[in-house]
């Protein structure tokens, strides 16, 4: 035990990730629907979009939105939510299944602070939403000539990682959640449906004065305004700098939400003595 | 020197619904030498999970004061940590999809262990555990005494100074309970010193293994001493078992003039009565005209009282009991 904490803290990371990817390989089906998913997932988006606008491109969207691409629209919209919703239910989640596992009490009762177990999880929820993106953007590229070019990539990682960084740092607090409250199917499908109504995944929240207010508070907001702007727009609307600064600031809010959500509630349930209960 | 294990005046007391409250704890105190083996035992429901689990930090009291070899468990709980190693009963705390070896491999990494040390240290705790042949097989398809013997092999990789094992032989085949005691005395507390506190409802358990003892009931020690301490301190040579078919209520027998405790322990579907008197000879006559007219005699034993003897006598409760009953 002669290593410094943060190698140490390092190898829980990755051990943690390792494991779930081990547990994850052995349901079989699990690979064949992840395997699936990426190529079929754009189905609807392209039926929905055929049967409302008539074809990719729709000029009422671009009076709303700036863009007439609507399918392109909804397409980033989709594959920015695929990283949010993998952090909502892998890591929000995790802390369940280490419950149903039996194992929880014996993350807790190591020298390891939970937290660090937490991004193992992370890390292994991050590999996967990543895999699946580039597989989603293939498809949006090859097939959907949505315009990704690799300029465009290397800012588009930057918001990527400035929204994650906050939204994983929620979905930690949510894990400290899950501790108290033992339910969290119910929990994660209303913050689904939230994210969905007050952020412009599948539409422009510019669509009604609510939606739109309460949108400038959720970083997924700034995120995809960001990578359509990148994407799609030859003349920005919104100053790049500007929602960068707007990420940073909500990062350092989450961060500490985040933490003190976690470490809070985990004391609490050690309080109560429910800690492993399902 | 501090001692191993020190609990002072701990008290643990659990919400339930509609406004009720469970002591668990109710006032612990108990000091626990380096290297000694400590038994704690009690029926279910007593509060020995509960206080493993204090000191464990899974659970924090609501008062009171735990200090692991001079550390307060609670202000210095991550350096705590690094001196306990836990096993509890169950057939569900390791992860099924994973290996032995691999389960290991990731509690390793949560010790800050060297990977290579890791390596080693896992190869000889399979190889010491007899583990070798399944190691890399799923735990799913282990039996229920391969499971603990995984699990013994967890809480020892990190060589912790102190053991907490929670029932740790409940559920499994005599023969692999026989293993595990063996192996908790010979190999743990003999040979590598380790302190560990055991508990258990079983009194056979605790009378071969256990340095000491403290009986717990309703959350509260009500004996502590040797197991020869124990059974020396009972004022009965001999325990009066009678073995009988069916239901019956033994409050005549209580209030016979020359008894003096009266237990009951139902036991797949036979109920044991015993009787505690001065002398077993001067109430056998007048116990058995009393059951006779309420139910089947099965057999009759005069024996030497055992831990389970002692526990009632302090308690008027059978380690067997559920939480709730009580016969005195």
């Amino acid at each position: 035990m002669s290593s410094t904490p943060l190698a140490n803290n390092l190898r829980v990371i990755i051990a943690e990730a390792v494991k779930m990817w081990r547990v994850w390989r052995t349901y079989k089906i699990l690979i064949v629907f992840w395997g699936i998913f990426p190529l079929l997932w754009v189905l609807p988006f392209v039926f929905q979009g055929r049967a409302l606008v008539g074809g990719l491109a729709s000029a009422n969207f671009k009076n709303l939105t700036g863009t007439e691409y609507y399918l392109p629209y909804i397409l980033i919209g989709a594959m920015v939510s695929t990283y949010v919703f993998s952090g909502l239910w892998g890591i929000g989640n995790s802390l369940r299944e280490e419950t149903y596992w039996g194992t929880l009490e014996y993350i807790i009762i190591s020298p390891t602070n939970p937290i660090v177990v937490l991004l193992g999880k992370v890390l292994s929820e991050f590999v996967y939403a990543t895999a699946t993106v580039i597989f989603q953007g293939l498809v949006c590229v090859l097939f959907f000539g949505v315009p990704i070019t690799l300029a465009k990539i290397l800012p588009i990682m930057l918001i990527i990682a400035l929204l994650l960084i906050g939204f994983y740092s929620l979905a930690i607090g949510f894990a400290g959640l899950t501790l108290l409250i033992k339910e969290t199917h119910g929990l994660v499908r209303t913050m689904e449906w939230f994210f969905f109504l007050f952020s412009p995944i599948r539409y422009p929240v510019e669509i009604n004065p609510i939606t739109k207010f309460v949108s400038m508070f959720i970083p997924l907001t700034y995120a995809l305004v960001a990578i359509r702007m990148i994407v799609l727009f030859r003349q920005p609307g919104v100053s790049l700098w500007n929602v960068i600064l707007i990420l940073l600031l909500m990062d350092v809010a989450s961060m500490l939400v985040g933490y003190i959500t976690f470490t809070q509630l985990e004391l609490r349930t050690r309080r109560a003595g429910t800690i492993s209960m399902h | 020197m501090p001692a191993a294990i020190e609990i002072n005046s701990v008290r643990k007391t659990f919400k339930k619904r509609r406004g009720k409250t469970t002591k668990a704890l109710d006032g612990v105190s108990l000091v626990i030498e380096e290297g000694e083996l400590f038994g704690l035992l009690g029926p279910n429901g007593a509060g020995k999970t509960t206080l493993v689990r204090c000191i464990a930090t899974l659970l924090i009291p609501d008062q009171g004061k735990i200090r692991l070899l001079g550390r307060d468990v609670f202000r210095h709980q991550l350096l705590v940590r690094r001196d306990i190693g836990l096993v509890t009963s169950g057939e569900r705390t390791l992860y099924w999809k994973l290996s032995g070896w691999d389960n290991l491999k990731f509690f390793s990494a949560l010790y800050g262990m060297d990977p290579r040390q890791a390596e080693k240290r896992i190869d000889f705790l399979i190889d010491l555990l007899g583990l070798n042949e399944f190691s890399r097989d799923r735990v799913e398809r282990y039996s229920s005494g391969m499971r603990q013997k995984l699990s013994l092999a967890r809480a020892l990789l990190h060589d912790p100074k102190i053991l907490l094992l929670d029932e740790p032989t409940l559920g499994l085949d005599p023969q692999f309970s026989r293993f595990i005691r063996n192996f908790i005395r010979q190999d743990l507390n003999q040979k590598d010193k380790k302190t560990i506190l055991m508990t258990t409802h079983y009194m056979d358990e605790a009378d071969e293994l256990c340095d000491r003892i403290a009986f717990i009931d309703r959350g509260v020690i009500v004996g502590l001493d040797t197991p020869s301490g124990f059974k020396r301190a009972i004022p009965h040579e001999e325990i009066l078992e009678l073995k009988c078919q069916g239901l019956f209520d033994a409050t005549s027998i209580e209030k016979m003039s020359r008894v003096e405790k009266v237990s009951l322990v139902h036991e797949n579907g036979i109920v044991i009565l015993k009787v505690m008197a001065q002398r077993s000879e001067d109430v056998l006559s007048d116990v058995i005209r009393d059951l006779s007219a309420k139910t089947k005699i099965l057999s009759i034993n005069v024996k030497e009282p055992t831990l389970e003897d002692v526990f009632i006598y302090y308690t008027g409760r059978s380690l067997k009991d559920e939480p709730g009953s009580h016969h005195e």
